[in-house]
This record gives structure tokens, C-alpha cells and sequence, in this order.
């Protein structure tokens, strides 16, 4: 259905802006390219963008250590384009000095987000050398010994992003240590597991030498710890990486006592084991050493939840790819869709986590692992904590989760993105962050009032997981980082976005604390994620979306003033009646009221 | 009434009834001549559930061990036996909804089903509920829907200089489909528009159905020209599409058929308006498929969605093979086109198929909304298809006998109006500030179409409406859906009225199944329509803040 959420789909990095003829600004084509503060400007040069949807369009190209931005010069048609360079991935020279045909020398440039670039320029004098040459530098500056463009951004925000999750704070929130888990620093300087964080919590019963026993049988030394505790029912999500079993059938006492560990602390007679692939290629990573929980982990089952591998899904999302871009499939779209696979692939990973979600609420504590436990794992931890912690669905307890989930537990950003790097082609880059987004997207479709964020967070995120603007999700792990000193000298994207929160906030966010969210990852109520993979296709752009942008942000100045006069109430009903605390304005009579719910609203600004 | 020679079995006790999103439960089980009742007998909460019968497309009934004793219905001693066994009756309704009864006592069950199978489909109008539905705060004296064709013309006040409202149909015998009063151009009279609808099938001459402001230029409508083998033609029916165009180069004419099915229309006597007769109208063939087509799409859409044997289905191919979205997206861009014809060229339309009374009015309907603001409020909306299907004689009753699960052999049922539900709610989806009402709104049509309290959607043309008294003998919806609890919930609390034409996305990625009513009875369509429930009531509350 028309969820009147997320109809925001235009942002910054917007392409194709059509709009009324004006006059001639050929020489200041370029003036008004507001460069962020320490972006340079590299080269600019006439050229020809061969636009898919609008033909070939003259026009002026700048290049800075940030970004490509192309204007075009014809009066008739404003076309525009501004990339940021991360969001490259190939750059490639078109025809040769001698090949035919109109505007066939020139660029081809494959960005990371869905959509490829075509630059014609003149046949004569290698005028395209310089532009090529340094484009490439610029795009793949790590290939280059060059530093990414976060080190190099001067940008300054009111709020530091890099404040937004504290990993301490964050288990306090969840009520932890108490006295069946404790919090360890035995990783402090990542000797016990490189690509973990520093701050750990596991079982109140385990000693310091279990774990490290623990960690020698775990993949990567990826040991089971803790990311989400219950409240009520003390039922918990441990992550981790898959058992070396190996072919042998190895055992380790240790691993399979600290299991038992995590099961007992909250009494209940058996721990559920989500291994997240296939079992087919549980069995198959024995071979290398691998493998699964087996007979020997007592008041242990162990579930497949048969979701692919990074592979399959770069090759999925390829598909779609070719099926949206440049050109739409018109005549079998549907059948064309379902042979890409994409949505069975989200399909699978939502109802992955509804299985963990429900298993926890259920009060049975849950162990997630994949292979190496930070990719399938760290989508199916995430999102099983957006459903069950509504804290996680604000837009801070958000940003949060990601910090936690995906960048503190390594997920190989660097490699699976492959920032800054020429190397297009590399098996390890694959786009399961993407489709965590994807996922989290599909949620709100379905429950468009249980989420304080909007669509444009999402589409903002997934584009400065490419730009390399932000510090964020740079890096594989948190030891790169500190090594790397990312905190010190790069901007985090939350600093972006908190200080401008207003264009991520959804008016129509109604907080229920207790609610456990579970989606429906049937087929029938998933839905492409159209305004983002779609969106450079100028035709396929949902209808009117600057009134309906601008009638949202009347709504939330509306549902502001709201708050405040609610608030004001609140403050003088309590002063002379403690009675009256709980109702809200002195129209409402029903119980069911949203007032009613915003009398328990806690503002997280 | 003889309703009470179809119940054998008027009450049931005991009976298990199960149900989409709630669990099940036991109670009486109760049939009347229109209803079946069905009372929880849980303590504190008594629940209820009352069905039309005639919302009723199929049932199926399975009794255990019937097979064994049906041979000796004689035997007195077998009553006894046949107590304890018991029976389970599906019933799978036009609202899409799937009810099973698990009723003790193979008798009483089979009594029921017959019950059922025989009075869900009872075909005489006059005993239908609309005439028994006597609510305390309807009056039979209230008025009787919101436009009439004299009102609609008096509306439009440029309309008097070149069109005139005939009442040449006054009795129903040029026209029996049409209503009594029709718009036409001011220079034809009454005698030219008889000859001009023998000319038409079923006497449907081309008659006015809007008018756009901007620029003047019209939307008529009619049934395709009998010009039959011979090439016939009529002078009456060139002059009056003539008298059209008058004053501009030309106009257009938007024939649902292919060409090559205009062309063998001939063979039957049908046709279609050669360009050597009409010089000035420039024909366009956009093919929408219709009837049995249309039934069928509808039959395997329900399935698909309905089937819940195996998740990792093919959905989606599913979902393409059976053609609703295509359907939609005909209907839709060929709306369009006739909007642009109107809008953006600035010429005047002729739009038929062969009977005139379909797809012509869904897409000139759809045309109307793209384009004109008034159509898109809630009472604008309900005028329209008042005016567009109603009194433009949808035959409704034949449309809408039957749904998608029906076994029964299909006659002339076809899903015109829910396609044209669909559509508009399409547009609702791509234009979520411009259409005045709610999701609620359509799905509540679309369930009133087949099975209604009301006598709005009953019969199929304005004349049997009138011989049957309809509208002294029952109430009407729109009126009932004006009202105001009900206009709050079927209004769109984010509506912003725009005078600008809202031109549909139709590229297949734009294009959704309308799940909040295909899908209604799954928990994820109640989450959202608690949802839309949710930001309702915070608008409404906010609203009442900015007027404080």
C-alpha cells in the first residue's frame, strides 16, 4: 500500500534535474558548484554526457578530490550530475582515436549505486588522457597512495557523530552487567580477536581463560558474546563466527561448557543455534576447517536459515542491475524481478531475524552465526533487535545499531565496498549492507508509524556508504580504525545528519515502547525498493514530490507545536493535580487516542 | 416471502467457526433469509458476525462419513449415527474473505450449505436485503443520491452556450441504458438524436460526460456505430459529432477495441467511424481487454494471492501470468491518453468500444479524475461515479453476480468497476496529498458492489432502478457514506486540493498489487490499516491544535 512515509526521494546526490530553459551561462557553468570545505578542484573540460534518458547533452565537467559534477550548457535542457568519487567503482576508456561514430570516444564510468556514466569528448589530441588519468587517481585514491577524500574534508557540525554510540552506555541501556553477564575488556588491545570491539559482555560465569579457549575453536576468534538482552525475560542474542569442526569432527569442551553457559542464564531448557546458511555450505565449510554445532552441544538445536552467500548476492543485485539500468523491463518486469532473486534473498533474511525475534521473545536465548559471523549475522542481529527494541527505531538508537552491530563487529566495509580502491572486480565486495538498508526499508513500508526516521535517512546513508566523505564506514574493523586514527581525523556521518535532523524525521512516528515489530517477509507483501534502485531513471520518479516533502514539514512543525503545548499541559496539570498527569489535552475522552500515547512520548531531542 | 422454504435448519449450535486474523471460536450458528449469523458464545466478550448471504460467491462442504450412509437417508435408526458426525462448510465471499463452519450433525450441515447455495444466489431484485434494511438513522425520506444529470449540467454554467440538456429519453425508449435526461450539442435536436441512436448500439448516442473548463473541449461518450458489412452510414450521427468539434480542426476518437477487432465488429453489424464519413475525427485503437478477459485475470489473481501452500512460490510470475497489473496499466495509460488529448492538445474526445458501457466509462472516468479537480474530493468522487456508471448504465448487476471463487459458469460477470477501483487507487498511491478521499473508501466500494445493505449497485441500467422503486424502497450509500463519522473516515487526512492535472506513472515499477485489497484479510493489511487509523487520528488531533 502507499505508505504516506517514505515518499521522500530526492537528495543531495541527485542527478537529473530538468527544469526551465535559461539563458546561456556558459562560462559560469560551474560557478555555482559549492565545493565543501577542502575540496579542490582538480580539472574541469567541455564534454559531452551522454545521458540515457536525455541523449546527448554538451556541457562542462568539474572534477574535484570529492567529486565529478557535470552541468550541461544547452539552454533548453538543465541536466546535472553530482557524484562523489567513492561511488565509483570502474573507469573505463570508450572507442579509440580512430573508432567511427558520433560520440563514441570518450568514458564509460560505473558507479557502486546502480547506474553508469557515459562522457563523450572531442576525437582529437588525447584530450582525453589528462581527464582520464586523473580521474582515476581521484576516484581510487588508496590504489594511488593517495589519502580518501575523509581525511581530507575540513567540514564542521554542531554535534560530533562519533559520540552516538558509547558501547558502555549502550549496555547499560540494556541493563548490563547484572549478575548473569558481565562486561570484558579482556579484547582491549584486540589480542583476543582482531576484528571485534574492545568492550565485550559474555557469561558472569566464564573466566578470561575460557574465552580465550573459546576463541581458538571460533572462526577468527569471533567467540559468542552479547549484543541484545530481553528486559522481562532475560532471553539474549549472542553472536559469533561458525566451530573450526573441521572434517575430523573436532570438539572443544570449552566452546560447547560456555554455550551451556549462555542457555543457563536465564533457565531455560535448550538454546536455539541460528546458523545462517544454507546447510549445504555448513557442511562444505568443514572442508576448510569449518563447520556447525553438532549431537555433542547438549540442550543445543541447531537451525539453517538457508540465507546465500556474499557471492549470490553480488551476483543478485547485478541482475537487478541490468533488469532497472539504464533501460527499465517493460514487458515481463514482474517475472524479470523474480529471476534476479533479490527480494526471495530479503525475503529470507527478514524472516531470519523474525525467527531470532521471536525466539527471544518468546524467552529462549538464541546464538547467530554465518561463516565468519559479520555479514548474514550482523543482518540478522540488527535486525531482530529493530524488531524487538523500539529504541533502535528512533533515528539516534538507529544510527546506534549500525555503530554497534555492523561497524564495532567488524563488518569488512572496506572490503565489501571496496572504498577507494580500483580493483572493481574483487570477489570480496558484495552489497549485504545494502540490503540490511533494504530490509530495514521493507519494515517501514509495513509499519509506517513505528519508526522516528524517514525514507531520505536510509537513501543518505546508502550514499555516503560509498561517497568516502564521512569516516564511518570506512575500515573492516575497529582495530583498522583506531590504527587509522578514523575518530580523530575524519567527520562521522552522524555529525550530518544530527545536525540536521528535521529532513530525516518521519511526522507520523508514534513511539510504543513494548512493541515487538514482526513484518510479514512474505513474497506477496514485499515490494522493490523502487526510489532507490530506480531512482536515476527520470521516468519511473514517483509523482510530485516536492509538495508532498513540503506537506510533511509542515506536519512536523505541526506535530512539534503539538508536542510542546502537550508538554506545557502536562508541566501545569502535574503542578495542580498529579491526577490529571495522564490526560493529555482536555478534548480527548477515548482511550485509544494517539494523544493518549504522546503522553508517554520521551523526546530524544 | 418464501425465504423460510430454503431453511430447513434455521439454528445450529455448537458450531466452530474459524476465520482470517481472529482465532476460532464456538457459538450459534444462525440462517435467515439474507444473513447468516453467527453468535460467540464466549463469556464477556459476545461476539458477532454477521454475513449477506449474498456475499456469498462459493461455498464448499465436506461431511465425514457421508458417503457411507447417503444411501439410507430412510433408516430411522441412523439419525442417531449420523449425530455424531459432523461437517465443515467453506465459505469463500466476494469480499475475498474465507470463513470455514465446523457444524456437528451431517444434516444439519448439509441443510445449511443448501440454505446457503440457494439463497446467496437468488436472482430477483426485489427480494433482495437492500429492501429490507431498515436502519434507525436512515430515513426513506432522505435524499436519494448526489447528482442528477439536470443538476451537473446546471453546474457548469459555460456548458448552456453550445450544449443542451435533452430529454429525449425521457421514457427510456431511445436509449433503455441510458438516464432520462443526456447533455448533447445545443444545434441537434431530439429527432436527430432518435435517428442517431438507431444508427448506435443499444441506442447509445455519443452524449456529453465532461466538459473541461480550461479550454473547452468535452469527453462524449456512446456505443460503436452499426455500420455493419455494408458500410452504412448515418448523416444524423456525422453531423452531431460535427456539431461536436464545432469551431475547431478536429477531434479524436478513442475506440477500445484493436483496430482489427473494430474491423470484424462489422460482421456483426457493429463498426466504427471511417475516416471518409468523419474527415474530421482522427481515430485511436488502444485494445482493453474486457468480460471474460478481465473475469478470468481476476480469478487468477485471487488464486495466487490465495495461496498459501508454499512461500517460495513464484509469486511474482503469479502475479504477472494473471495480467490484473497489465489491465491496470492499460486502463490507465489509456486514460492518459485520452487526458492528453483533452489537456494538452486541447481537442475533444469521442471514446467507445463496442457496447459503451465498460471500458468507456472506466477510462473516461479515470481521464476525469487525472484532470479535474472536483472529481478528486470525496463527494466529487461518489457524484462522478454516480454520473459515470450509474446513470451511465454499467449493468451492475450482471457485472457483479459473481467473483472470483465462483464455480458457477460465468454469464456476464466482469470486474470492470473494482479495475477502475484499482486504478484510482493507483493514482491515490502516486498522488498521496491530491485525491480527497481514503484507501478505506475504494475498499469499502468494492466490497458494496457485490453485497450491499444499499440499493445503489443494484439492477443494471437507470430505467429497471426506476421500475423497481429503488430509490423510494431502499436506502442509498453515497448519502450513508456522507455522513458525518463516516465522511472522517473515508476522507484523506492528508488531502490538498491542486489544480494541476495529476498524470499518472504507468511503467510496470510503478504499479502495485493494491494489497489492502487483494490481500485484506492478512495480518500485515490490518497492521497498515491501523496505521492509516494512527496518522488519521494524529492529524485530526493536531488539526484541532492549529485551530485552537
Amino acid at each position: 500500500m502507499a505508505s504516506p512515509v517514505s515518499v521522500y526521494n530526492s537528495n543531495a546526490l541527485d542527478a537529473h534535474i530538468a527544469s526551465t530553459p535559461r539563458e546561456s551561462l556558459k562560462m559560469e557553468l560551474l560557478a555555482d558548484v559549492s565545493l565543501l570545505p577542502g575540496e579542490e578542484r582538480i580539472i574541469d573540460k567541455d564534454i559531452i554526457y551522454m545521458c540515457h534518458f536525455n541523449g546527448a547533452v554538451k556541457g562542462k565537467v568539474l572534477i574535484t578530490n570529492y567529486r565529478l559534477y557535470f552541468k550541461s550548457s544547452d539552454a533548453d535542457v538543465t541536466v546535472m550530475l553530482d557524484v562523489p568519487l567513492g561511488a565509483i567503482s570502474r573507469v573505463e576508456k570508450m572507442g579509440g582515436a580512430s573508432s567511427r561514430g558520433e560520440n563514441s570516444y570518450g568514458l564509460d564510468i560505473t558507479c557502486k549505486d546502480m547506474r553508469n556514466l557515459k562522457f563523450a569528448l572531442k576525437q582529437e589530441g588525447h584530450s582525453r588522457r589528462d581527464i582520464f588519468d586523473l580521474l582515476f587517481r581521484h576516484a581510487f585514491p588508496l590504489s594511488h597512495g593517495l589519502p580518501l577524500f575523509a581525511y581530507v574534508t575540513q567540514e564542521k557540525y554542531a554535534e560530533n557523530g562519533w559520540n552516538i554510540y558509547k558501547p558502555v552506555e549502550e549496555f547499560r541501556r540494556q541493563g548490563l552487567p547484572n549478575n548473569k553477564w558481565r562486561i570484558t575488556f579482556i579484547n582491549k588491545s584486540y589480542d583476543l580477536c582482531d576484528t571485534y570491539p574492545t568492550v565485550l559482555a559474555v557469561p558472569f560465569k566464564s573466566k578470561e581463560e575460557d574465552l580465550r579457549r573459546v576463541a581458538a575453536f571460533r572462526s577468527k576468534g569471533r567467540i559468542p558474546v552479547l549484543s541484545w538482552i530481553h528486559r522481562e525475560n532475560q532471553a539474549v542474542i549472542v553472536r559469533c563466527s561458525q566451530p573450526l569442526v573441521g572434517m575430523s569432527g573436532k570438539r572443544n569442551r570449552d566452546d560447547e561448557r560456555y554455550l551451556d553457559l549462555i542457555r543457563e542464564a536465564n533457565d531455560t531448557t535448550k538454546l536455539t543455534i541460528y546458523d545462517a546458511r544454507p546447510s549445504v555450505n555448513a557442511v562444505a565449510n568443514k572442508a576448510t576447517g569449518g563447520g556447525y554445532e553438532g549431537d555433542e552441544y547438549q540442550n543445543a538445536e541447531l537451525i539453517f536459515l538457508d540465507i546465500q552467500n556474499i557471492h549470490v548476492m553480488r551476483e543478485s543485485l547485478k541482475k537487478l542491475k541490468d533488469i532497472v539500468y539504464p533501460n527499465v523491463e517493460e514487458s515481463h518486469w514482474l517475472s524479470s524481478l523474480e529471476s534476479t532473486h533479490w527480494l526471495e534473498h530479503v525475503k529470507l533474511v527478514l524472516s531470519g531475524a523474525i525467527q531470532v525475534a521471536d525466539k527471544v521473545s518468546s524467552g529462549n536465548s538464541v546464538v547467530v552465526h554465518c561463516s565468519d559471523g559479520w555479514d548474514r549475522t550482523a543482518q540478522l542481529t540488527s535486525l531482530a533487535m529493530l524488531m524487538l527494541d523500539s529504541h533502535y527505531r528512533t533515528l539516534r538508537g538507529f544510527q546506534g545499531l549500525i555503530e554497534k552491530e555492523w561497524i564495532s563487529f567488524g563488518h569488512k566495509f572496506a572490503s565489501r565496498i571496496g572504498h577507494g580502491d580500483k580493483n572493481h572486480a574483487d570477489q570480496d565486495r558484495s552489497p549485504i549492507f545494502v540490503q540490511f538498508i533494504d530490509c530495514v526499508w521493507q519494515m517501514t513500508k509495513q509499519f509506517p508509524t513505528a519508526f522516528e526516521f524517514n525514507e531520505h535517512l536510509l537513501l543518505t546513508i546508502l550514499d555516503h556508504l560509498y561517497s568516502c566523505r564521512f569516516g564511518t564506514f570506512l575500515y573492516n574493523c575497529e582495530s583498522a580504525r583506531d590504527q587509522h586514527e578514523v575518530r580523530s581525523k575524519t567527520v562521522s556521518l552522524w555529525s550530518l545528519v544530527n545536525s540536521k535532523m528535521d529532513i530525516y524525521l518521519n511526522p507520523f512516528y508514534t513511539p510504543e515502547s513494548g512493541r515487538v515489530l514482526y513484518p510479514v517477509a512474505s513474497m506477496r507483501h514485499l515490494e522493490l525498493w523502487v526510489t532507490y534502485y530506480i531512482r536515476w531513471n527520470p521516468r519511473i520518479r514517483q509523482q510530485q514530490q516536492s509538495p508532498v516533502e513540503q506537506r510533511y514539514k509542515e506536519l512536523l512543525a505541526l506535530r512539534d507545536e503539538y508536542l510542546k503545548k502537550l508538554e506545557q499541559l502536562q508541566l501545569s496539570d502535574s503542578s495542580t493535580s498529579s491526577r490529571l498527569a495522564n490526560s493529555p489535552t482536555p478534548n480527548t475522552s477515548s482511550n485509544t487516542s494517539p494523544s493518549q500515547q504522546y503522553t508517554h512520548l520521551h523526546t530524544p531531542f | 416471502m418464501e425465504f423460510s422454504e430454503h431453511i430447513k435448519t434455521a439454528n445450529v449450535e455448537d458450531v466452530v467457526l474459524r476465520q482470517p486474523l481472529h482465532p476460532p471460536s464456538r457459538g450459534t450458528l444462525c440462517i435467515t433469509g439474507h444473513h447468516l449469523l453467527f453468535s460467540d458464545r464466549e463469556e464477556g466478550s459476545s461476539r458477532q458476525v454477521l454475513l449477506l448471504l449474498r456475499n456469498i460467491d462459493a461455498i464448499e462442504k465436506s461431511v465425514e462419513n457421508l458417503l457411507g450412509y447417503s444411501g439410507f437417508f430412510s433408516n430411522a435408526g441412523l439419525s442417531e449415527r449420523m449425530s455424531g458426525s459432523s461437517g465443515t462448510i467453506t465459505i469463500k465471499c466476494k469480499d475475498l474473505r474465507v470463513l470455514q463452519l465446523d457444524i456437528p450433525g451431517m444434516e444439519q450441515c448439509l441443510n445449511i450449505a443448501h440454505s446457503i447455495e440457494t439463497l446467496s444466489c437468488l436472482d430477483c431484485v426485489s427480494e433482495m436485503y437492500p429492501f429490507f434494511y431498515r436502519p434507525a438513522d436512515l430515513s426513506l425520506q432522505d435524499q436519494w443520491g448526489l447528482s442528477t444529470p439536470e443538476k451537473h449540467y446546471s453546474q457548469m454554467k459555460e456548458l448552456c452556450e453550445r450544449w443542451r440538456l435533452s430529454s429525449v429519453n425521457r421514457d427510456y425508449s431511445v436509449c433503455p441504458s441510458y438516464p432520462s435526461a443526456v447533455i448533447v450539442p445545443n444545434s441537434i435536436d431530439d429527432s436527430t438524436l432518435k435517428k442517431v441512436a438507431k444508427f448506435r448500439q443499444g441506442g447509445r448516442f455519443p452524449v456529453l460526460c465532461y466538459y473541461h473548463k480550461k479550454n473547452g473541449m468535452v469527453i462524449m461518450r456512446s456505443s460503436q456505430p452499426l455500420m455493419g458489412a455494408n458500410r452504412k452510414r448515418c448523416k444524423e450521427d456525422e453531423l452531431l459529432l460535427q456539431a461536436v468539434i464545432d469551431g475547431s480542426d478536429k477531434g479524436y476518437i478513442i475506440d477500445t477495441r484493436s483496430s482489427q477487432q473494430a474491423q470484424q465488429a462489422r460482421m456483426t453489424g457493429g463498426g466504427f467511424e471511417s475516416k471518409s464519413c468523419y474527415s474530421h475525427w482522427k481515430r485511436l485503437h488502444r485494445q482493453m481487454d474486457r468480460g471474460k478477459a478481465l473475469q478470468e485475470s481476476l480469478i487468477k489473481l485471487v488464486e495466487a494471492c490465495g495461496d498459501e501452500s508454499n512461500n517460495m512460490d513464484r509469486w511474482l510470475s503469479k502475479l504477472e501470468n494473471s495480467k490484473w497489473l497489465s489491465h491496470v496499466q492499460t486502463a490507465l495509460s489509456t486514460a492518459g491518453l485520452l487526458a492528453e488529448c483533452v489537456e494538452r492538445d486541447g481537442h475533444s474526445v469521442l471514446v467507445h468500444g463496442s457496447e459503451g458501457t465498460d471500458s468507456s466509462l472506466l477510462i473516461s472516468t479515470l481521464a476525469q479524475l487525472i484532470m479535474d479537480p472536483c472529481c478528486r474530493t470525496l463527494d466529487g468522487f461518489l457524484a462522478l461515479l454516480e454520473r459515470e456508471w450509474l446513470q451511465a448504465g454499467h449493468p451492475f448487476q450482471q457485472r457483479c453476480a459473481r467473483s472470483a471463487y465462483s464455480h458457477a459458469r460465468l454469464q456476464q460477470e466482469s470486474p470492470v468497476f473494482l479495475l477502475l477501483l484499482d486504478c484510482v487507487w493507483q493514482l491515490w498511491r502516486q498522488f498521496p496529498l491530491a485525491l480527497g478521499f481514503s484507501e478505506a473508501l475504494l475498499i469499502r466500494l468494492a466490497t458494496e458492489v457485490y453485497a450491499s445493505d444499499y440499493g445503489t449497485f443494484l439492477c443494471n441500467s437507470d430505467q429497471e432502478r426506476c421500475a423497481m422503486g429503488i430509490k423510494d424502497k431502499t436506502h442509498c450509500l453515497f448519502q450513508a457514506l456522507l455522513r458525518p463519522g463516516e465522511r472522517d473516515f473515508y476522507s484523506n487526512p492528508l488531502y490538498e486540493p491542486t489544480e494541476l492535472a495529476i498524470w499518472p506513472s504507468v511503467h510496470p515499477q510503478s504499479l502495485q498489487l493494491w494489497r489492502g485489497f487483494f490481500l485484506r484479510w492478512t495480518q500485515q493489511a490490518r497492521h497498515l490499516e491501523e496505521a492509516q487509523e494512527e496518522i488519521r487520528n494524529m492529524l485530526i488531533e493536531w488539526g484541532k491544535l492549529a485551530l485552537s
